[in-house]
């Protein structure tokens, strides 16, 4: 099977938590279907998590969104569904039994596909591209693995993704007009921070920092997990909308945005907070200073991803600035005062900026991950 | 059943109602306190090796095969006959004799292991080291005693092995059956 003649496509998500999973399996229907000849299917078991990130979808059980087709995924799967061409299994969660068993009824097996998770970690590549047989039913599937080396999978960019960057940022107008739509006008020479994450403690050397900073501080935070940390450490209780000054820190609670607004969030701040996989991925295509707030594993696992990615990250900065990035982002990750760290890497920003761009190309000329699982199939 | 993550080297499992021995397996944990298991397996019915990942809650049929001690009897073109302590003869190609083809001999009584799979055998084992004789090699290095110059011999069934440069023809060596390598003179 090739580009021209891909057929249908079946992306099965289930919603664990937040908005991960469905933001990545959203991005990956998206590009199939604006992008290559195909017709794409996104089951996902808990539509109000699509909702959120994308609000033109509406609470139905099928609809056609950007040219996919929506499902919601039953408990009780029809047995009547058709498999697709193409199946997707989004990190690894199990495909219903009626559409397995359907899957082994068709003439020719549908090509299968683990979506895992988004690691750096050595043992990826050696995993990455492999087929699994199904015990029972024995059909085969690869697990494919997003990453950061040629031995992988890639990350999700859009064709037009990069282009696009560069013209929003060409122009200062664009910036000023999207702060604008969020009901911020930004001061001279303030920093534009974003700030997405999970519950933190580490918030509360972040906000006295910047607080006490000779660089005023425009922080925007997308309402999220972290909020509560924010509130609790201001005696606050703010909300979407509300705003909060104090010394050089300017804070504003924005809305959580669509995946497109995102993306213009990312490129008009200075320095993004994110977190997770997906907004960890577009930070990385917006090029600028980021600081990843990893998803939280039993018995520290997340570290050791943390750590497999800042070794390859870093490489190409100066051991000073190495030593700083790993440590504001160790500390943000462990909740701990991380005011030294930042002030750090804040003094090295430039270069920080220039690596981020540096980065960004180096990843772009791995080829994107939907081109490869695309090539990948027969 | 097994899950994935229960999988451990020397287990036998069920793949799409063929047997499979589980050569290594080694958990690595993704995602949210997700793992992904890679395997090394071997099919036991056509010895076919290939690594393949599995997911930590993937269910498999675990296997317990039979295994019975035979000897070898004789050879019925194209093929070999074992028998075990009750005269029951068990048959088997070339192709199925697996690590034990380099050691069949006429006349051979080494004590061999015949593993079973739905009634039927699939393979058959030799002893972890078995003697053989030597009917060809060059003629010993003078002086060398050490072991660790190697020449190459050739055994009664026509099997080529690496033996010590101090074996001579006529000789009786033990080898290792696991590693096919010389271990040292059996003793008279």
């Amino acid at each position: 099977m090739t580009a021209n003649d891909l057929k249908t496509w079946d992306i099965f998500c289930r919603v664990i938590d937040n908005y991960g999973d469905i933001g990545v399996c959203w991005r990956l229907a998206r590009q199939l279907a604006h992008e290559y000849p195909t017709q794409v299917r996104l089951w996902v078991d808990e539509l109000d998590a699509l909702i959120k990130i994308w609000p033109s979808a509406i609470s139905a059980d099928q609809q056609l969104l950007e040219k996919v087709e929506v499902c919601v995924w039953h408990e009780n799967f029809d047995a009547a569904v058709e498999p697709a061409d193409v199946v997707v299994e989004a990190f690894a969660c199990n495909l219903p039994d009626s559409y397995l068993t359907a899957m082994k009824r068709r003439a020719i097996a549908p090509n299968w596909f683990n979506l895992e998770y988004l690691s750096a970690e050595d043992w990826v590549e050696g995993c990455h591209g492999l087929l699994s047989m199904h015990p029972q039913l024995g059909l085969k599937k690869m697990f494919f693995f997003p990453g950061i080396t040629t031995k992988t999978g890639g990350l999700i960019k859009e064709a037009r993704l990069l282009e696009e960057r560069d013209q929003f940022l060409a122009n200062p107008a664009n910036r000023a007009e999207f702060l604008e739509y969020l009901e911020i006008k930004p001061a001279e020479n303030q920093l534009i921070v974003s700030l997405f994450g999970y519950e933190n403690t580490a918030i509360a050397s972040l906000l006295d920092t910047w607080i006490q900073s000779p660089t005023p501080v425009l922080c925007l935070v997308p309402a999220s997990k972290v909020l509560p940390s924010i509130n609790n450490h201001l005696g606050k209780a703010l909300n979407q909308g509300d705003e909060h000054k104090q010394g050089s820190l300017r804070l504003k609670v924005i809305p959580f945005l669509t995946q497109t607004n995102y993306d213009r969030l990312l490129w008009a701040c200075d320095i993004n907070f994110i977190r997770g996989e997906d907004s960890f991925v577009r930070a990385q295509w917006a090029a600028k200073p980021f600081i990843w707030h990893i998803y939280p594993q039993d018995e520290g696992i997340h570290m050791i991803k943390l750590d497999a990615f800042l070794q390859d990250y870093l490489k190409g900065l100066s051991p000073a600035l190495q030593r700083s990035i790993t440590a504001l982002w160790h500390e943000w990750n462990q909740g701990v005062d991380c005011s030294n760290s930042w002030n750090a890497c804040l003094a090295d920003r430039q270069n920080w900026q220039q690596h981020g761009h540096k980065w960004c190309k180096s990843l772009s000329s791995l080829g994107d991950l939907v081109s490869n699982i695309v090539r990948s199939c027969d | 059943m097994k899950t994935g993550q229960e999988l451990r080297a020397g287990h036998v499992i069920s793949i799409d109602g063929q047997p499979w021995l589980i050569q290594k397996a080694e958990i690595s944990r993704s995602g949210r306190n997700t793992a992904v298991v890679k395997t090394k397996l071997k099919n036991l019915l056509n010895g076919y090796l290939t690594e393949t990942p599995y997911k930590a809650d993937d269910k498999f049929e675990d296997i317990v095969l039979d295994r019975k001690e035979v000897t070898y009897s004789y050879y019925a073109d194209p093929r070999y006959v074992f028998v075990d302590s009750d005269y029951e003869q068990y048959e088997l190609d070339k192709d199925e004799l697996g690590d034990m083809a380099p050691y069949i001999e006429d006349g051979m009584d080494d004590v061999c292991e015949a593993v079973f799979f739905e009634g039927k055998v699939i393979s058959i084992t030799p002893p972890n080291s078995v003697t053989r004789e030597v009917v060809y090699t060059e003629p010993s290095v003078r002086g060398d005693t050490s072991g660790k110059v190697m020449k190459p011999a050739r055994l009664t069934n026509g099997t080529e092995i690496q033996v010590s440069a101090f074996v001579e023809i006529g000789d009786k060596i033990i080898i290792d059956t696991r590693t096919h390598e010389y271990k040292s003179r059996a003793k008279d």
